[in-house]
């Protein structure tokens, strides 16, 4: 509330008095506390950010402008999304925050004056692009936290401040403990292999650019159990991430390079697997000949967040897709849920977990599924990703409600009829021409596609009826995948 | 036919020598095949006009095959890009420091270069909205030319529609066969030349293409207009084609890509065996060759 009326009186134009009283020595606001805590010096939240402000706060935040997509993210994972009341234009994961009022540091910074947050996050890159923007929002009386972790060592340090200033301490400390003992239960796992798969990771197509020593994505290939073939290479300017590396020194190691990751986002948003394959000379390329070339989505492996565990993930997944897509969890009777169909079939199929390319992605209507806009599937569900990949590949139907919204039904069982649908777009079918009578072949949603599938044997017929309605079990899920090449 | 302003008769018989310094070296980095240096001999440009791409492989195939082969057929022209997405042009600027100009730019340039003597070709497939604005940045410069000749898109004349269906038939000959239907994708517009699809349909339909269909991604025929004719056709393989000029985004996604929405999951979803083809018809020859010939139209002024 005091908040609120400090930033009403500073929009009447009553600056200069009362920001004497909110600036510290080198002239940046310190947020006000209570009376007497600051004779005290006792302040519910009190640190230096990374912009060396010393910040105090006598209160956690309750109104949050995000200007930085990680932290938006970070604050939803920390379980503060409803403190949240407005993100940056790039602000699309978790997806509850995509419909959060945008701010752009580029543009008027009166929009976030006027939504009147008691606290605005930034990073440093914002403060130096944006400094004006900055100032105006700290002249206005707003809190201005500035964080970013430089390092991955600084990650647990930059978590532990953003929980500070939403009181979420102690689930920053389980979410820490779960972020870390998963990326150790990768590491462990893929120390088991005998021999390590060699990658090239690719920051920018543009002169071929990969990452430098240090960097989330790098330390992501030592977790995987990987060797960086570029490691050592040279940063483009000091501390940054990025290293020059080029084409030459690519073709010079394509005997060599088992595995070749592409960095997806903003700063690589160019080609795609098949115009990776088609450069000149990348036929040459190990990992082009072998189909094992894979785009990860920077968000998950550049960005200081806790999603980079899934970026660990999936560059294991890229290097050792056997030992991290186990199967061996679902070789059993019971009945098959589409949850678990989904899960099985993103590892059958070493699926890349799908994730939005755009940030722009809500900003168009979707043709199918909106991704994280299923009703019964919270984007904190752990097979969440699992079936988003699923359901965007095409293999797992979904419905929309009467209430016009989208449902996935995780726990409903899979019928015959559906497991061929998905069986049919997974793999390739040719027409087998001995078309085999199929007493209730009317009764398949598909009868094409049944007809294809029991023609080429993937499924049996009990008495002449493939049984289109009857529920399907986990092994049975397993057996029919097998017929995928 | 091409269109053509002529300004001075005496100009379009015999340009004067551009006067001025001579062009162009902006001191920014550009893409391979753009923006070669002009002679002050022959200060005649032909302004090849794209809606561009970011795929970089896709670019050279397509479209920079497409100027190389104007450059061939035109020694006496220097070759220029202009891109019409200002989207992508920010997109390779930021990504790749690859400076392409926008039509105004590129105008500007010409201006500026003394270039008397314009012919501006443009890759579109029809004169949808891209063309139309297109013609709208040229216009107000027309003047500042002795001349400037249209060449017109891919599909103007009944006969660049006789010519597309065999040269797609001729490229996709090895599908042409019993229980294959093949589907071409256009883009599709909002423009009243979205009728250019069903044209070429009865194009195709009249050179004996009973197993050909062609829909567009924005507009109509839609995939369901199409999925309906291919449903009716009895066949049991579908071949997915790009009906673009480079094979970029919507060829890699909206057609050939692994998600639901796409025309390939479309198909298998509906029990076809679906093959797709990733080639933008900027790869074939003979359209390459179709944009030549239109470029030697608005040359000739006709």
């Amino acid at each position: 509330m005091k908040r609120r009326l400090l930033t009403r009186l500073l929009c009447l134009g009553l600056t200069a008095a009362l920001l004497a009283g909110c600036s510290n020595a080198a002239g940046r606001p310190v947020a006000p506390a209570q009376p007497g805590a600051e004779e005290t010096g006792e302040y519910a939240v009190s640190f230096v950010d990374d912009d060396g402000v010393q910040i105090n706060l006598d209160a956690p935040a309750r109104r949050i402008i995000s200007l930085y997509s990680a932290h938006t993210e970070n604050l939803y994972a920390l379980g503060a999304g409803d403190l949240v009341i407005g993100g940056h234009t790039t602000c699309v994961y978790p997806p509850e925050a995509a419909p959060l009022a945008s701010f752009d540091y580029t543009g008027d910074p009166e929009y976030v004056i006027a939504a009147e947050p008691d606290l605005v996050l930034i990073r440093p890159f914002i403060r130096r692009k944006a400094p004006d923007y900055v100032a105006e929002l700290e002249k206005a009386g707003i809190v201005v936290v500035s964080l970013y972790p430089e390092s991955y060592e600084d990650f647990a340090d930059y978590i532990r401040k953003l929980a500070l200033l939403i009181g979420a301490e102690e689930t920053a400390e389980q979410k820490l403990a779960d972020f870390y003992a998963a990326i150790d239960a990768i590491t462990g796992l893929t120390a088991r292999v005998a021999e390590r798969q060699t990658v090239f990771f690719e920051a920018t197509e543009t002169n071929i650019r990969t990452v430098s020593e240090g960097s989330l994505p790098d330390l992501a290939i030592s977790f995987a159990g990987g060797v960086n073939i570029a490691d050592g290479a040279e940063p483009m300017t000091e501390g940054s991430t990025i290293a020059e590396y080029g084409v030459e020194r690519v073709l010079e190691n394509a005997d060599h390079i088992d595995v070749y990751i592409s960095q997806r986002g903003a700063m690589n948003s160019g080609g795609n697997l098949i115009s990776i394959g088609e450069r000149p000379g990348y036929a040459t390329i190990k990992a082009v000949r072998d189909g094992r070339v894979y785009l990860l989505n920077e968000k998950l492996i550049s960005s200081p967040t806790f999603r980079y565990c899934t970026g660990v993930h999936e560059v294991a997944r890229f290097l050792y897709p056997e030992l991290m897509d186990d199967l061996s969890p679902w070789q059993n009777d019971a009945l098959a849920s589409k949850r678990d169909f989904a899960k099985m079939a993103v590892r059958c199929l070493h699926l890349p977990v799908y994730v939005p390319s755009s940030s722009k992605y809500y900003q168009t209507e979707q043709r199918g599924h909106t991704y994280g806009l299923f009703e019964d599937l919270p984007w904190t569900d752990p097979d969440f990703d699992d079936i988003e990949t699923a359901v965007f590949s095409g293999y797992v139907e979904w419905e929309r409600g009467e209430d016009g919204k989208e449902y996935f039904s995780p726990d409903s069982r899979v019928t015959r009829d559906e497991l061929a649908q998905a069986l049919f777009v997974m793999g390739d079918f040719v027409d087998a021409g001995t078309h085999t009578l199929i007493n209730d072949l009317a009764q398949c949603e598909k009868p094409r596609i049944v007809q294809a599938l029991v023609d080429s044997n993937v499924f049996a017929l009990a008495d002449g009826d493939f049984e289109p309605d009857r529920p399907v079990t986990n092994q049975e899920i397993l057996d029919a995948l097998a017929f995928l090449p | 036919m091409a269109l053509t302003l002529c300004w001075s008769l005496a100009a379009c018989a015999e340009p004067e020598p551009a006067g001025g310094e001579q062009p162009a070296a902006s001191g920014q980095e550009t893409s391979g095949t753009e923006n070669t240096e002009p002679t002050a001999e022959a200060p005649k440009v032909i302004l090849v006009v794209s809606f561009g791409t970011s795929y970089n492989d896709s670019r050279e195939k397509t479209i920079g095959a497409i100027e190389s082969a104007i450059r061939d057929a035109y020694p006496d022209y220097e070759v220029r890009r202009a891109f019409t997405s200002q989207i992508i042009i920010d997109k390779l600027e930021e990504r790749d420091g690859l400076v392409i100009d926008n039509v105004q730019e590129a105008m500007d340039r010409l201006v500026a270069d003394g270039v008397k003597e314009l012919v501006v070709q443009p890759t579109h497939v029809m004169d949808g909205f891209e063309y139309t604005d297109m013609m709208d940045a040229i216009a107000p410069y027309a003047g500042q030319f002795d001349s400037v000749q249209y060449g017109l898109p891919l599909l103007s004349s009944d006969a660049d529609y006789t010519e597309l269906v065999s040269i797609l038939a001729e490229e996709t000959a090895t599908y042409n066969a019993d229980g294959i239907d093949v589907v071409l994708m256009g883009h599709g517009t909002e423009a009243a030349s979205n009728s250019t699809y069903a044209k070429l349909q009865q194009y195709v339909a009249d050179a004996g293409h009973a197993n050909y269909f062609i829909g567009t991604v924005e507009a109509t025929p839609s995939l369901e207009d199409v999925m309906a004719l291919v449903n009716a056709s009895g066949a049991t393989k579908v071949v997915l084609l790009p009906l673009m000029i480079v094979a970029g985004d919507h060829a890699n996604n909206d057609m050939a890509g692994d998600e639901e929405d796409s025309w390939k999951t479309a198909f298998k979803k509906e029990g076809y065996q679906v093959e797709c083809v990733i080639k933008g018809l900027g790869e074939y020859e003979g359209v390459q060759r179709m944009f030549v010939e239109h470029v030697g139209d608005a040359i000739a002024g006709r």
